[in-house]
């Protein structure tokens, strides 16, 4: 009796408890959905309703007016085409000097391995900080207002590079006697062998680096005045700060019966700005889940 | 003689690091040269070497106002703040989304908890803005429906450590999370099915089985965390907070400070100077808990 009574509580108490996760779970997933539910909903919402209503969950009235006046101007189509051009350019060049170096790094018969793994992880700890980096891209290199000084200084991440390091460690070093009493050289082993059976990570890596070209924004604060040259995220950030959203959208040539939609401008730039990545975000979220583990369990 | 034995021998090997190491070369190792101007009167006209050499001043310059500590405190308070319930909360759901049995209910709740992770701070920025801003925010809205007064968020420095906690768990739980749950897989079944034989709930199984079998997780993150306190998030705090001096007291981390003694003020030594501090501070605090990490366990330890 007394036994089924706290058997009893017992199961009360752990059904309650597994509800408990449930709904913890399930309304810190809703916080985390709900701005970007905001943002999206409210880009099609009348600008006179949210200056009206403030952002609502569900708008009453629905206009395309916002992103008809921001595709109207040139600079979310120069923007675009800046972001796409470096994320493109960036991460293949990226990938293939990564993916050489680090597989340099794991090969048993280099014997300066070592020495060049330290150099590598060197970088990561101390570092020459802004005012060196700045003067050698503004002034040794002179990239002032150049979309190299958006792709270089990327081009090989030390903790990215580690990540392939230790994949590559894990190939058995037996396909590299074989190719080579076959007669091939390490050129041709790396190319012809390593890359096609290291496909999965560097799907991965390459998406690492893709994102990171896709988000920054630093490298154009630093480097970029030019705005034909503004990528997407300093798009955002002028739209943000900007008095005279006319002019810098450049819908200025056009003439609109209705005043700017100021709101709905930012709203909608930032919705193209994060499309595609929403969009990719359901084939592409796996790689990272996958990244991320290596990169923190294998090091 | 050895040395270009071993590169004729494997010539192809090093051809292929050559680019990486070009790229290391001049994108990491040519520009700690900048550290020397920390010693200089640094003048575009007479370049690095040419500049006047001055000593410490530039260190006297920083250290003598208040700004070195306001900063260094900012920066390391907020990092702190992130560390703690960045890495707490992210354990947390990692925990709880372990005993969730529903599948599809998991991996919808993880996608949506990982989303943040992909955008920008700059979009961040504009979200955080969409929520606080005085006249049309989402929050002051609501609290005018309440019929409480709206508040002037922009220019009230004191709640800023809190709400950029909030923004930073929001955008890094996933990321957090994914890696603790990692972990959590790697756990023999085995002691879960025994313990349940015994009679243990599920919090039992997890204060008693998950808990102690991931503290080394755990500690090394938090470890490597300590070790980067002297780094602020450049892109957060300047996303968000921007050039809203109002903020500064409780934001001003000393990336966001270098970065405007460079780029408004043009003081190039003085901005060096505060790099150096940073770069120095932060060898020695990311060697020493690279170190404990390391000791504590040897697989997670290199980062």
């Amino acid at each position: 009796m007394n036994l089924n009574r706290v058997k009893e509580d017992r199961s009360l108490w752990e059904r309650s408890f597994v509800y408990g996760i449930y709904v913890f779970v399930g309304v810190f997933a809703l916080l985390c959905f709900i701005p970007f539910w905001l943002v999206v909903v409210n880009s099609f919402a009348t600008e006179s309703s949210i200056k009206l209503h403030g952002m609502q969950l569900i708008p009453k009235d629905f206009s395309l007016y916002a992103y008809q006046y921001t595709m109207a101007g040139k600079q979310i189509a120069s923007s675009y085409a800046v972001t796409v051009s470096v994320t493109l350019i960036g991460t293949c060049f990226a990938i293939l000097i990564t993916s050489m170096y680090a597989y340099v790094l794991a090969h048993q018969k280099v014997k300066y391995r070592n020495y060049l793994s330290f150099m590598t992880y060197f970088t990561m700890v101390f570092g020459a900080g802004l005012v060196g980096f700045y003067i050698l891209v503004a002034n040794t290199l002179g990239l002032k207002d150049s979309l190299w000084a958006l792709i270089l200084p990327y081009l090989l991440n030390p903790f990215f590079a580690f990540i392939m390091v230790s994949f590559f460690r894990t190939l058995p070093y037996e396909i590299n006697e074989a190719a080579t009493i076959d007669g091939a050289n390490d050129l041709t082993i790396f190319f012809r062998i390593i890359i096609p059976i290291s496909k999965p990570v560097i799907a991965t890596v390459s998406l690492f680096y893709a994102l990171q070209y896709w988000n920054d924004f630093y490298l154009a604060l630093l480097f970029i005045d030019n705005h034909n040259l503004h990528p997407l995220q300093i798009m955002i950030r002028q739209i943000i700060s900007n008095v005279n959203i006319n002019s810098y959208v450049g819908g200025s040539q056009t003439t609109y019966s209705q005043a700017i939609p100021t709101y709905g401008v930012q709203l909608a730039t930032v919705c193209l700005t994060i499309g595609p990545i929403i969009f990719l975000y359901p084939f592409i979220q796996r790689f990272f889940v996958k990244g991320i583990t290596i990169g923190a369990l294998k090091g | 003689m050895s040395f270009f034995r071993e590169i004729r021998q494997n010539k192809y090997l090093y051809a292929l690091a050559l680019p990486g190491l070009i790229f290391l070369i001049v994108f990491a190792y040519l520009p700690l040269t900048g550290h020397l101007i920390a010693f200089k009167k640094y003048r575009l006209a007479d370049g690095l070497w040419g500049s006047q050499f001055v000593g410490l001043e530039n260190f006297k310059f920083f250290f003598m106002s208040s700004d070195w500590y306001k900063v260094t405190l900012n920066t390391i308070f907020l990092n702190g703040l992130f560390l703690v319930f960045g890495l707490g909360i992210a354990l947390v759901l990692a925990l709880f989304l372990n005993e969730i049995r529903h599948l599809l209910y998991k991996k919808l709740a993880q996608s949506f908890i990982f989303i943040p992770y992909f955008i920008s701070w700059l979009v961040v920025s504009m979200m955080t803005f969409a929520f606080l801003n005085t006249t049309d925010g989402v929050v002051n809205r609501t609290l005018e429906t309440y019929g409480l007064n709206p508040v002037n968020w922009y220019l009230k420095p004191v709640v800023w450590p809190g709400i950029l906690t909030l923004i930073y768990v929001w955008k890094f739980a996933g990321y957090y999370s994914i890696i603790f749950l990692a972990a959590i897989t790697g756990i023999s079944g085995e002691y879960y099915e025994s313990a349940r034989i015994d009679g243990a709930t599920r919090l039992q199984q997890i204060y008693h089985i998950t808990l102690p079998l991931i503290r080394n997780v755990v500690v090394v993150l938090g470890l490597l965390g300590v070790g980067r306190i002297f780094y602020g998030d450049f892109g957060m705090i300047y996303g968000i907070i921007g050039d809203n001096s109002a903020l500064y007291s409780t934001t001003d981390v000393i990336d966001t400070y270098t970065y405007r003694a460079l780029r408004v003020l043009s003081d190039f030594s003085k901005s060096s100077a505060v790099v150096l501090y940073q770069s120095v501070m932060g060898l020695i605090t990311i060697v020493i808990f690279n170190q404990i990490a390391k000791k504590i366990d040897k697989d997670s330890s290199l980062f």
